[in-house]
């Protein structure tokens, strides 16, 4: 397993120091004396319970509110008092609701802020074209379209394309996957996670789901009340160790099922399972079965995409075209997905085993209950060790994180 | 009945051109009307108070009956095309100022907020995000306006002012005569025309200048 922070070259980008705001004819810091350093590269996850001030301290990062004191730092720029409407152009910003501009097509929309930069038209339809490719769209379909046209997802999708545009080297992310249907999300997240080992943003990401978190976060900062941190450190640190009650509590039950989310499918051996294309004939099929020691074989599509499961008594009732025939292996799991979404994917679809496809489609191999609970067990283990006292978490990772907190 | 007929054959160039000249004047008055209205309804449709104030002020000037507010006009402005002018653009405010607030209040504060946080100024986000946003609704205002100033624009020639009023007002200073009754009907027929065209302008135009995405 590889820890997702060390991606990042650990130098902050975004430093906020002692950041306080008071609202008018309030007698409490809604934000009080707030300090955290995020890496350039990483996704620093803000989480807590709603009240915490996750929102309101991310708003704070492009002053959509000023701050009452404490000053923000980009790039070691002070950026309290520069221009707001600049400093918003380096910033990139994805919200819950999508905000994309109704009257505009998604081409417009998602030249917003290179419009406003003053590219030219030539440049501006190039990165648009190739940002829609970039969020998984096909651009010849898509950008004239509007966004009463777009599903849930495709809308977060040119809202994620929007805020790239210009190539800021932050984004600022308000739960943007919160209002998304649970399949919808995770596929997002993956697909999210997987541009972000391409792209290397600065992420700010704002959630008060704790799965989240611990799946997209290369760092957490928890956050109690008045947006007092409770923890800041890599999710595999906070899981194993949570520095406070507040921090158990909020982590809640299952800890050791949710280390599940730290874990990718692209990390862990696959089991090589037995495959025929779906137009071979029965007999061979039926052979490649006999020769394997697993229960079904995997049937294949023209561009090796997995498409059914079929075993010994499907492969009898002779009626049935072979591509109709068993159970069906689609949606086949991502590489980028969690070991939970793929306990999450087996549980639902009653099967102990998952296909795993690559980016493109293509068949990987197969993902097993077995591995899973393989797992889980060498999690516990690990959590006996640290009940015994024995420092499972590597000593030098912590210390960097007390440096970033300060 | 075939008497009316013969006469709008006969007075067809006299009718056409007292319509031009009401049209005229509808067009004047809801034009000033709508950048009037739209300044302020941009101005205070932020603030709770000062938005209640505008309508407050804008629905009182609705109330005054239209004859006694052209009469108010004489000694202020006199007679003839102006004063009809002025009192018309006080009718045809409140319907588009109305409108103005709620069309922008009801743009989703989301997308105001993703245009703000995009960098776009105060200035741009009206221009560019808002007002777009609000059109079918502020439009639907000055439709409202101008079906209604083309009704009121008739009283106009009460105190000189151009248009099918003129008619009517004839047709009323002789009653009892044979072509009292042909003057009224000729004029009213005029108005209603007028209005239903006006109408159907507007439909078109709505289709024109709205966004597909928000149609």
């Amino acid at each position: 397993m590889t820890d997702r922070a060390t991606g990042g070259n650990g130098r902050p980008l975004i430093r906020l120091e002692n950041l306080t705001k008071r609202f008018p004819g309030q007698k409490q810091n809604a934000i009080d004396e707030l300090s955290l350093a995020i890496p350039e590269g990483e996704i620093v996850i803000l989480v807590g319970p709603s009240g915490s001030g996750k929102t309101t301290t991310l708003r704070m990062i492009n002053r959509l509110i000023e701050p009452t004191s404490g000053r923000i730092f980009l790039e070691d720029e002070d950026v309290t008092k520069v221009n707001r409407d600049k400093l918003r152009r380096r910033m990139g910003y994805v919200i819950q609701q999508t905000g994309l501009f109704p009257h505009m097509t998604i081409a417009d929309n998602i030249a917003t802020v290179p419009r406003l930069l003053g590219w030219s038209r030539q440049k501006i339809r190039d990165r648009v074209h190739e940002l829609i490719e970039m969020v998984g769209m096909d651009p010849e379909i898509y950008a004239q379209r509007y966004p009463k046209e777009l599903s849930g997802g495709q809308s977060q999708r040119v809202g994620v394309a929007r805020a790239m545009a210009a190539d800021p080297p932050v984004i600022l992310m308000d739960e943007p996957f919160s209002a998304i249907d649970p399949i919808t999300r995770a596929r997002l997240q993956n697909e999210f996670l997987q541009l972000q080992t391409k792209i290397r943003k600065t992420i700010v990401f704002v959630t008060h789901d704790i799965d989240e978190a611990i799946k997209m976060g290369d760092r957490i900062a928890i956050l109690d009340e008045h947006s007092h941190i409770a923890q800041y450190d890599t999710p595999r640190t906070i899981l194993a160790a949570p520095a406070t009650a507040f921090v158990e509590a909020f982590i809640g039950a299952g800890s050791s099922l949710k280390r599940l989310n730290l874990t990718h499918v692209r990390e862990v051996e696959l089991v090589d399972f037995p495959t025929a294309h779906v137009s071979a004939d029965r007999e061979s099929v039926r052979e490649t079965l006999l020769r394997s020691d697993k229960g079904s074989v995997l049937l294949l599509d023209d561009d090796r995409r997995p498409l059914r499961w079929v075993n010994a008594i499907d492969l009898e009732h002779a009626h049935i075209p072979l591509a109709e025939a068993g159970l069906p292996a689609t949606p086949a799991l991502q590489e980028q997905a969690t070991l939970y979404d793929a306990l999450n994917e087996m549980l639902t679809s009653l099967q102990g085993s998952s296909a795993v496809v690559g980016e493109d489609g293509v068949y990987r191999g197969v993902i097993e209950i077995e591995t899973i609970v393989a797992a889980i067990r060498s999690m516990r283990a690990d959590a006996r060790q640290r009940y015994r006292g024995e420092e499972g978490e590597d000593p030098a990772g912590d210390a960097e994180q007390s440096e970033l907190v300060s | 009945m075939r008497d009316f007929l013969d006469y709008l054959s006969f007075r067809r160039d006299h009718i056409i051109g007292l319509a031009i000249d009401h049209a005229q004047l509808v067009v004047y008055a809801v034009g000033i009307a709508t950048v009037i209205s739209v300044t302020i309804g941009v101005l205070v449709y932020r603030r709770e108070r000062l938005a209640a104030i505008a309508i407050g002020v804008a629905g009182t000037l609705f109330t005054v009956p239209s004859l006694a507010l052209f009469s108010l006009m004489i000694p202020i402005i006199g007679l003839g095309f102006r004063p009809a002018l002025a009192a018309l653009v006080v009718y045809s405010m409140l319907p588009i100022l109305r409108n103005t607030i709620a069309g922008l209040r009801s743009v989703d504060p989301a997308v105001v907020e993703s245009a703000q946080g995009m960098g776009m100024n105060r200035f741009r986000r009206l221009v560019r995000i808002e007002l777009p946003l609000a059109w079918p609704v502020i439009l639907t205002g000055i439709r409202v306006s101008t079906v209604l100033t083309v009704g009121i624009a008739a009283i106009a020639a009460y105190i000189n002012g151009p248009g099918l009023g003129e008619d009517i007002f004839a047709g009323l200073s002789r009653i009892g005569t044979p072509t009292a009754l042909h003057l009224i009907l000729g004029g009213i027929l005029g108005v209603v025309v007028l209005a239903l065209l006006f109408d159907g302008m507007y439909l078109i135009a709505g289709k024109l200048t709205t966004s597909r995405g928000i149609r």
